[in-house]
């Protein structure tokens, strides 16, 4: 047996102890393989691919790939850390730190190796799915077709052949040579209980009071302001308060001899609080990683509805067509006519004279006739308006931007007539039935007939559509579009929002990944601790279980263990993620309660599943061990 | 109390073994019994057995007159808690809990008052001398007392068979013989029932009788009579006639 051999049969004949760290590895390989296959697409190599989104991409490949070093390093050095007795008996034995050094090293590289040649092998069963995935939520023309890709298996075979040889060169130095009778004795020492200081408990409180505080109280632009601030603070109070908050609450309660000498809590809490400062680190690593998960994909998914909503709702109306001077309105409209009917799609249409006229305020204000109005009310289904007195103030409820459209000064002005007399309005009413930025007036159609003449006439005419498909609006859209490119003074809205989509897509794409990536990563965290502690479990069960300990009396204690570690971080998470959404709120000043509770509940729900998936075999494990 | 009726055990496997062939023996009351018998003659199969740990192949077990065998799974792990003590070579504690919670474990399983189990558990810490280190965890005490912490927690429900494997398995002779005058002197005044599973002569000699087990099979059995050095030597000449290696039976532990 050669020492290659010997490294080499260390890590095949022990698959078991090496398996954990081998598949995380794997799982990170397999990440990185199936953004490139991604990012190497021929469909975006054609140019046709905004440059920023390129830019993006390249910045969230790099992401991936930083996050993948320390990743693999992490579950590296915890896997090292179980393996310290078998350093020392090869120590016993005789083997210098340099041959021990050699061998962590020669088994690292062979890890490394297996773990690309599977991530890369495993990446491409899943390429087509993650296509699929990716040509719907991305808005492109082309399909996204399987292709062999080439370059990001060359990619991704030497990124990590590199990372793990530079990972593997780096543990062999963090690798100290211990004292041989710490090693040996490394699995009977016990770490010993954390203790809590006081002082940094109640720093911790506060930090994270302070940070939520200032989180929820700041409006608008401050948030923007507060934003690394608070995102300090907080990260300090949360580390402070899995290392200290929650080890004082635990000793606390282990002090409570009512509720600790109570049953299957004994077990639970006693091993809790010996494990607390492995899993403290492991906690708070966790809850960062999955809060910039939650906080990213809330974001995103929060910025796109707003954006669209916005649109949406300003823009009620198919296709819009606003005259310019000195234009064949009748022409225009009748050109817009056409494209719909090219498009084999029906639509009702309401054309109607804008007249502005001199009120005394600093620009020229529209009246409407009532009629009219209600012609375009009954377009859109909305309500229409019954005039209980001359005529009303009414303002765009979307085109709500600042406070500048001057409805209270409206209100107070009243419209001069031809006769001299003044109209006053006697009410506000707000709709998006008119596209018009500024307030406006309402009049009846006979005060309408009083009127001096407008200073300025143009002609709006609005188009909805019956029962057409995305699609066909959407080429309408284009048509439009196309034909009106000197003023743009025509348009579909469904088009429009086709274009943001179609720009949006892949930041909203690369977000989601990163957020999925960051999530599933925190997951597997939090699986390594749990299994890292298995040889432990097996062992105080099996002690348990001769005294006599029922399988539901096991079961139990197993559960609440395993809740624990999967929500006590994911739910610190879910706060810290709850709380940035509704400073985000703030700052757009727009409700997103709806999102960040359909993103965070999302994600919830996966923990939930993965708590379920993860307990039943631990279980099981445990219960296999003691029979 | 105890009564081992044909008991048979068959470990299945590519090449099945045959650990224990129709045993029959039976324990009184109060009674103190050794097993003694060399590596691999079956005592400690016989010990798990009766321990409920493991499951005969046919035979019975009657503790009490009831078979705790024919008990679900779940009353079983309940019956071995309250009416059974054990005591292991190992010591068997958990090093997460202090002393005290260790012995008080079995009670807390039952959800019994904090108040009794403390009570409990400082009468029987003052009998067995442990009182003062209640406190402390079990990497900080010596292996003489986490045995007898291990004969607390078996002790401190009352059990009917306190059933105890190479109790002294891991200990100098000093602790080995504090241990069995302990269990001699918990026998006496609880009259609790006993089995002792043992290589050790010098431990075997503290029983009432010792039964001898060879190749899986009774061999023999002989009974304490006045004096426990005659009893010793008796058991050492048992021992000599029974084969097997001296150094299996060593009477003193390094």
């Amino acid at each position: 047996m050669t020492f290659r051999q010997f490294a080499l049969n260390n890590v095949l004949r022990n698959k078991r102890l090496y398996v954990a760290y081998f598949l995380s590895s794997m799982f990170a390989v397999m990440v990185f393989f199936t953004f490139s296959i991604f990012a190497f697409h021929p469909a975006f190599q054609t140019g046709d691919m905004p440059s920023s989104a390129m830019k993006g991409m390249l910045v969230s490949g790099g992401i991936i790939y930083v996050f993948s070093f320390f990743f693999v390093l992490y579950s590296m050095s915890s896997f090292l850390q179980s393996r310290k007795k078998e350093f020392g008996l090869l120590m016993l034995l005789g083997m210098s730190s340099r041959q021990i050094r050699r061998m962590t090293f020669l088994e690292n590289m062979l890890i490394g190796f297996l773990a690309t040649i599977s991530g890369i092998g495993i990446g491409l069963v899943f390429a087509k799915v993650i296509l699929l995935i990716a040509e719907k939520v991305l808005v492109i023309d082309e399909t996204l077709n399987f292709y062999f890709p080439l370059e990001a298996i060359g990619l991704s075979f030497i990124s990590f052949i590199l990372l793990f040889f530079v990972i593997s060169i780096f543990v062999t130095f963090i690798l100290r040579t211990n004292k041989l009778v710490d090693l040996i004795k490394s699995d009977k020492k016990s770490k010993g209980e954390p203790k809590a200081s006081i002082i940094l408990t109640i720093i911790a409180v506060l930090l994270l009071a302070a940070g939520y505080g200032t989180a929820l109280y700041v409006e608008g632009i401050q948030v923007v302001m507060a934003l690394i601030p608070v995102v300090i603070v907080v990260t300090i109070g949360t580390y402070l308060f899995f290392t200290q908050l929650s080890v004082y609450l635990i000793r606390r309660l282990k002090k409570n001899e009512h509720i600790f000498w109570k049953k299957t809590n004994m077990l639970l809490f006693s091993d809790l609080s010996f494990r607390m400062k492995d899993n403290a680190r492991t906690f708070f690593l966790v809850a960062i990683i999955s809060t910039v998960a939650f906080s990213a994909i809330g974001t995103l998914f929060g910025f796109h509805s707003y954006l669209m909503k916005g649109l949406k709702d300003a823009n009620p109306y198919s296709v819009v067509y606003e005259s310019v001077e000195d234009e064949d309105v009748q022409k225009q409209i009748s050109a817009i006519d056409q494209i719909i009917a090219d498009e084999n799609v029906t639509a009702n249409k309401e054309v109607v004279e804008m007249n502005y006229f001199e009120i005394g305020i600093d620009y020229p204000v529209l009246i409407v006739k009532e009629s009219d109005y209600n012609r375009f009310a009954k377009l859109l289904n909305e309500k229409e308006i019954k005039l209980k007195n001359k005529a009303v103030v009414v303002s765009d409820n979307q085109a709500n931007i600042g406070n500048f459209q001057n409805e209270q000064k409206l209100m107070e002005i009243g419209i001069p007539l031809k006769s001299g007399e003044k109209v006053q309005a006697y009410s506000e009413v707000s709709t998006s039935v008119l596209q018009e930025m500024n307030a406006y007036y309402i009049v009846r159609d006979e005060v309408f007939k009083q009127l001096p003449s407008a200073v300025k006439q143009t002609t709006f005419a609005a188009w909805m559509t019956k029962q057409a498909d995305e699609e066909q609006l959407v080429a309408i859209g284009e048509k439009v579009f196309d034909h009106f490119d000197e003023y743009h003074n025509a348009f579909s809205m469904d088009y429009t929002i086709y274009e943001i989509d179609k720009a949006y897509g892949p930041i909203l794409f690369i977000g989601l990944f990163i957020g999925i990536v960051f999530f599933v990563s925190a997951g597997s965290f939090l699986y390594f601790r749990l299994y890292s502690d298995l040889d432990d479990d097996k062992e105080k069960f099996q002690a348990i279980a001769k005294l006599g300990l029922t399988n539901n009396e096991l079961k139990k204690v197993i559960n609440r263990q395993t809740a624990i570690l999967f929500f006590a971080p994911i739910i610190v998470a879910l706060i810290h993620g709850a709380v940035a959404l509704t400073a985000l709120m703030h700052l757009f000043d727009y409700n997103l309660v709806k999102e960040s509770a359909m993103v965070l509940g999302g994600f919830a729900l996966i923990q939930i599943a993965y708590f379920f998936i993860v307990r039943y075999f631990y279980t099981k494990q445990i219960q296999q061990a003691i029979k | 109390m105890l009564q081992v009726n044909d008991l048979n055990k068959v470990y299945e496997g590519k090449v099945a073994y045959r650990a224990l062939t129709d045993i029959n023996m039976e324990v009184g009351k109060g009674e103190f019994v050794g097993i003694m018998g060399p590596s691999g003659s079956g005592k400690t199969t016989l010990l798990n057995l009766v321990a409920t740990i493991d499951q005969p192949t046919s035979g019975e077990i009657l503790i009490e007159g009831k078979d705790p065998h024919q008990l679900s799974k779940n009353k079983l792990a309940k019956f071995r808690r309250q009416q059974l003590g054990f005591v292991f070579q190992d010591f068997n504690l958990l090093h997460t809990l202090t002393v005290e919670e260790n012995i008080v474990l079995p009670l807390t399983l039952d959800g019994k008052k904090v108040k009794e189990m403390k009570e409990k558990a400082n009468v029987i810490a003052e009998k067995l001398g442990i009182s003062h280190i209640m406190k402390k965890r079990t990497f900080e005490i010596s292996g003489g007392q986490a045995q007898r912490v291990a004969v607390a927690r078996a002790m401190i429900h009352q059990p009917k068979l306190l059933l105890a494997d190479e109790p002294t398995g891991n200990l100098d002779s000093k602790s080995s013989r504090d241990v069995m005058e302990m269990l001699e002197n918990i026998n006496e005044t609880e009259e609790t029932t006993m089995l002792l599973v043992t290589h050790d002569a010098q431990a075997a000699s503290y029983c009432d009788r010792v039964i001898f087990i060879r190749d899986g099979q009774l061999y023999s059995e002989i009974h304490r009579g006045e004096s426990q050095k005659g009893f010793f030597q008796k058991i050492i000449d048992t021992l000599s006639l029974l084969g097997g290696n001296d150094n299996d039976f060593s009477s003193i532990r390094s």
